[in-house]
């Protein structure tokens, strides 16, 4: 890997490429990081102190009524654990059915192979839409069931032609020589092909993870039963502009206030990105290539 | 080198079987059984829930309610795509839609790969894992705070970023978020502030899957950094990036919808309206489902043409290509 | 890690990951089935859902005299939810309609997805007496496919900044003149003290709305300049307020005021859910906007400084300044209670169902809905709802249930209407509440209704909204001087060009056919 100093003379060139390039990530990590810190700030910070000061990253006071609201809501726990649960599942399950899929349309000798990719390409860019997909769920009797928020998802084909091309790059050697061993195509996909993996198994674990974390329309629309909203259901609406549209124009009851918007957005962001760190580690490892000669 | 260009020696076939041998379908079946069988599951996905509902796209063809369903809405024909392209409106959408996909294409669609090589010339590993995980953070704000936030940095009344350049460049106040001429910069700017670092993901893990004995063999042979990057790293993500950009082309047309929608104003609408704002126009009052589809399987037709184009077009250039 | 160590790792997480679902995810989800004894609901929620088994849902189940089966939805996507119900075959026996003027409504309700009440409400004592003005204004092309849920008609006001007003030795303003004084005091005569020329008169947003009549700042201030309501007799027939000379008027008078620096400079931009914060900073003095401003900006001023936070003075709507006074109202209503045919098939069936609503919408259906279980959340004070026991968890659900839940189903009562108004603590919110509804009774008696709001022209639906935009662009680029009197001229003609011709033909036979 290129990041282990031992790779690269440090020649002055070197050097002054380093310093730049450091400089600039540092810079990009800047304008990033600080409308966040803003967030972060206004979710601890007073209504008040929100509408008097314009940008701050430090509230002047810290209060913490926002995030009391929203854990006072005896739901909110529920809430998280159900998606923790699904997210963890479907994920699994996502996962696992886009490599089985992609690994044999990868094979570019399986008779039919074209067909099922032009079959998978066409549904990249045509949908049937929301109501004839809910007709189907519902068909499935799988209304205000946790599977309505995996199956009808399970497989991105974007995510799927992706993996497809990782799988083409892989390394024939290995496969053949545990074909020689006297494996079968799925013995070697499982002993093979997927430790080999792991950054792409990591990459869109990841993808699918955060796909079925944000998801917001599923449960919406397939689960009625209210004790089995996710977190997305229980936080969106707060910081939705209709919501607040409607209100502002039509209704005198609630004014979402825009320190509970940047609450949610922490609560709902923090579990997630906790994820990522925890798989990073497979992103810079890299894939146990040394041993086979291309 | 890959595993495509050799079919494995199954017992089933002992002769050397090359690719141009006509299989018969029970040959082939039972010769690649297991990899039907994998196929299987993820092609009944696409079946139950993908071209299942798939009828549904007829109501372009309808005027769709809800309540009377795909078998009781009235057949209009044409009507929604003769509305489309005869709009006063569409020279306009098309313009607007295609100047932004343009400006997608050229600075939004190359930003996570540059970053990502950035990212990986990094040496320093505790700095590169903390700068990555910054970086992607943005993808997880939903547009509304985005466009919030904007407002907020741009407001010619107290922006910090707009008093900034007004100190740096002086002359008049500019309302950047009112005008026309700094819509489009302003999206592309969102987009790459939001999705760079989501973006680069997955251009580092085909970094990670490069071979490090190739950068060991290269550095013996007293390659640079610079011939390092050239003839190992950058070959490395060529094929994802390939991909990318093919399957990117099939949502040319796709603009998303809320960022749009959250940036337009009165004064810069001219600039701003796409065909994705104004089917949310067109559904107010109307519902839409059937002109909104209307609209989905023009951009979609585009879409397939431009998938296969590009496709092809790769494979020229001696890429892989998405086949 | 070997093959087969990991495969029992992935077995293992499977195991365990299904278990967790089984358990923590899997409970609840009881049987749908229906029966007489209960009446199912689809309702827009704005905060969590209440327990089925709560104090507050056993409460209104006792006042109706059945079970009640809710699906709470939330509010900011409800309409995605309401279609996909209508094309299911699980509809609820009763139904909120947010959009009770969009074509996918309406036609529904033509093609019989809903009962038509016109004629079936006299039965029910407290659903026959409803607000005539409410009652025509809800109803769609003559007829009634809902029942309206009240809000008060009246709703435009001015906030002012009380202490610039006093620091400066200003009068109360009653006409626009008075309006653009004030503006120009607060711009120049630094009210704030501090020797700069840093503050501003009146504060508006960028309307998040495109659509010409949505109570947008402009739109107020057009009608106080005497322009008709979106729609106006003029000459006989009824023209759209923008092409009056009177809308021309008002917009010049907007446009001196943001020449002149009277208004924010970023008017064009300013997110509208930031439109207080100009006026808590001190850079602004003045918003016009709905009545409730006022204690919303009381309440934000009390958070910064409860010492000192009794700045807000709020005016009603102005005169013209030949003393005319034009009043701009509110449509009455927020969506409407409809009855799917679906699950209510028979007119015995309707007729529980509406005996439900009707009990619903009697004196103490709309306390318990609006403001919540008297002795519990609740106790009465000089004809205001003072909560009480707030610091009891359990209470403190009735009080979100009533709040963010149940009031969505109020009918004929609403806070304040029909029910108790909310005691404030404080003098300077409590005198902001009964000023406001003095105001707001002064100024009804001045309302422009809008005569077209009943109607629907075919065009219109076609068009959608994207015609509306044409005028609401034109009248901020006439404002921030883009174009000039002509061209604004030339886009209202664009608009009669695009097809605004055939909507004003319909709109005048449409409202023609419905006499009165």
């Amino acid at each position: 890997m290129p990041n282990q100093s031992t790779t690269h003379q440090h020649t002055l060139g070197s050097r002054v490429f380093d310093v730049l390039n450091i400089a600039l990530l540092s810079f990009l990590a800047l304008i990033t990081i600080l409308p966040l810190m803003y967030v972060l700030a206004g979710s601890f910070a007073s209504e008040a102190e929100i509408a008097s000061r314009p940008f701050f990253l430090w509230p002047e006071k810290f209060v913490t009524t926002t995030y009391e609201y929203i854990f006072d809501s005896g739901t909110f726990v529920r809430a998280l654990l159900t998606t923790i649960c699904v997210t963890a599942v479907g994920t699994v399950v996502q996962v696992l059915l886009t490599f089985t899929m992609a690994y044999p349309l990868a094979k570019r000798y399986l008779p039919g192979r074209t067909l099922v990719l032009n079959l998978v390409i066409f549904t990249l860019v045509f949908t049937g839409g929301m109501i004839p997909t809910y007709l189907v769920v519902r068909d499935l009797g799988m209304l205000d069931s946790y599977w309505a928020l995996i199956l009808p998802l399970a497989i991105n084909p974007f995510y799927l032609i992706i993996v497809k091309s990782f799988f083409q790059e892989l390394p024939q050697a290995l496969e053949e020589a545990a074909r020689i061993d006297g494996c079968n195509e799925m013995g070697v996909f499982f002993k093979i092909v997927l430790p080999l993996s792991k950054p792409i198994i990591a990459t869109f674990s990841l993808f699918y993870a955060v796909g079925i974390w944000n998801d917001y329309m599923s449960p919406l629309l397939y689960i009625d039963d209210s004790k089995k909203w996710t977190l997305q259901v229980l936080v969106r609406q707060l910081t939705s502009p209709d919501a607040q549209n409607a209100m502002a124009m039509l209704e005198s009851v609630f004014f979402p206030t825009q320190g509970l918007k940047f609450a949610v957005v922490v609560i709902a962001t923090l579990p997630i990105l906790l994820f990522y760190p925890f798989l990073q580690k497979h992103f810079s490892k890299g894939v146990l290539l040394g041993s086979v000669k291309e | 080198m890959a595993t495509d260009l050799a079919p494995p020696p199954t017992r089933a076939a002992t002769k050397p079987g090359r690719r141009r041998e006509r299989l018969t379908f029970r040959t082939a079946l039972l010769r690649y059984r297991w990899l039907y069988l994998m196929l299987l599951p993820g092609l009944a996905y696409f079946i139950v829930f993908k071209y299942l509902p798939m009828y549904g796209v007829t109501i372009a063809f309808q005027d769709f309610l809800p309540f009377l369903g795909y078998s009781g809405s009235p057949w209009v024909g044409f009507k929604h795509f003769e509305e489309l392209f005869n709009g006063p409106d569409f020279g306009r959408l098309m313009f607007n839609t295609l100047i932004l996909a343009l400006l997608t294409a050229v600075f939004v669609f190359p930003a996570p790969i540059i970053v990502a090589l950035m990212l990986n010339e990094l040496r320093h590993s505790v700095l590169k894992r903390s700068i990555q995980s910054l970086v992607y953070i943005p993808h997880f704000l939903s547009w509304t705070i985005v466009a919030s936030l904007t407002y907020l940095l741009f407001s010619v009344d107290f922006g910090v970023i707009a008093t900034f350049f007004h100190e740096l460049l002086g002359g008049k106040k500019i309302d950047y978020v009112a005008q026309p001429d700094w819509f489009r910069p302003i999206i592309v700017f969102q987009l790459l502030w939001k999705q760079t670092g989501w973006g680069t993901i997955i251009y580092l893990a085909a970094l990670a899957g490069v071979n490090t004995d190739l950068y060991e063999a290269a550095r013996m042979d007293g390659a640079g950094r610079f011939r390092q990057f050239w003839h190992i790293t950058l070959p490395a993500i060529r094929p994802t990036i390939v991909v990318m950009a093919v399957l990117t082309s099939g949502h040319l047309l796709d603009t998303g919808f809320e960022q749009i929608w959250l940036m337009t104003g009165a004064l810069n609408r001219s600039s701003a309206d796409v065909f994705d704002t104004f089917v949310y126009y067109m559904g107010i009052t109307q519902g839409a489902f059937s002109y909104s589809t209307a609209v989905g399987l023009f951009k979609g037709l585009v879409g397939v043409l431009l998938i296969f184009g590009s496709n092809w077009l790769a494979k020229r250039l001696g890429q892989r290509g998405l086949f | 890690m070997s093959a087969s160590r990991r495969r029992r790792l992935v077995a293992g997480v499977l195991t365990l990951t299904a278990a967790l679902l089984a358990s923590a995810c899997s409970s609840g989800g009881g049987g749908s089935e229906t029966d007489s004894s209960t009446v199912t609901m689809m309702v827009p929620l704005f905060g969590t859902a209440p327990d089925p088994k709560g104090e507050m849902q056993q409460a209104v189940e006792k006042l109706v005299g059945k079970k009640l089966q809710i699906t709470w939805v939330p509010n900011a996507d409800y309409n995605d939810k309401t279609n996909v119900t209508l094309a299911s075959d699980k509809m609820p026996q009763i139904m909120v309609i947010q959009g009770d003027k969009t074509s996918s409504f309406v036609r529904a309700a033509q093609a019989g997805a809903f009962w038509d009440l016109t004629d079936k409400l006299d039965k029910y004592p407290n659903l026959k007496n409803r607000d005539a003005r409410t009652v025509r204004n809800s109803s769609t092309n003559g007829k009634i496919y809902g029942l309206y849920r009240i809000r008060p008609l009246l709703r435009s006001a001015v906030v002012i900044n009380k202490q610039w007003m006093e620091k400066l030795g200003l009068k109360t303003p009653e006409t626009v003149d008075d309006l653009y004084d004030i503006a120009k005091a607060f711009t120049e005569k630094d009210p704030d003290g501090n020797g700069k020329k840093d503050t501003y008169g009146l504060i508006i947003p960028k309307w998040p709305s495109p659509q010409y009549g949505s109570a947008s700042p402009y739109d107020v201030i057009e009608t106080w300049f005497g322009a008709p309501n979106v729609w106006g007799e003029r000459d006989g027939k009824l023209v759209p307020g923008f092409d009056t000379p009177e809308f021309i008027e008002a917009n010049k008078f907007v446009k001196k005021m943001v020449d002149e620096g009277l208004v924010n400079p970023d008017y064009a931009t300013l997110d509208s859910a930031k439109w207080n914060d100009p006026f808590v900073q001190g850079k602004g003095g003045m918003i016009i906007d709905v009545n409730v401003r006022g204690t919303n900006l009381l309440d934000l001023l009390k958070e910064k400084d409860p010492n000192d936070f009794d700045k807000v003075v709020t005016v009603g709507n102005l005169k013209r300044s030949d003393g005319k006074k034009f009043s701009y109202p509110f449509t009455g209503y927020n969506g409407v209670i409809a009855i799917p045919r679906q699950s209510v098939q028979t007119e015995q069936q309707l007729d529980e169902v509406l005996t439900v609503l009707d009990k619903m919408a009697s004196k103490e259906g709309g306390i318990l809905l609006s403001n919540g279980i008297e002795g519990r959340n609740f106790k009465v004070q000089d004809g205001s709802a003072a909560r009480i026991n707030q610091d009891d968890p359990k209470i403190k659900v009735v009080q979100q249930d009533v709040e963010k839940a149940f009031i969505q189903l109020g009918t004929t009562a609403s806070v304040g209407l029909g029910a108790y108004p909310d005691l404030y603590a404080d003098k300077p919110h409590q005198d902001q509440v009964t000023l406001r509804n003095k105001l707001a009774e002064e100024d009804l008696k001045t309302a422009v209704h809008n005569p077209a709001l009943p109607v629907m022209p075919p065009t219109a639906i076609a068009k959608g909204q994207t015609l509306d935009p044409i005028i609401t662009d034109a009248r901020i680029k006439f404002i921030s001087g883009a174009i000039d009197e002509a061209g604004l001229k030339a886009e209202i003609k664009r608009w009669y060009d695009n097809g605004g011709t055939q909507i004003a033909a319909e709109t005048n036979d449409l409202v023609s056919k419905l006499g009165n």
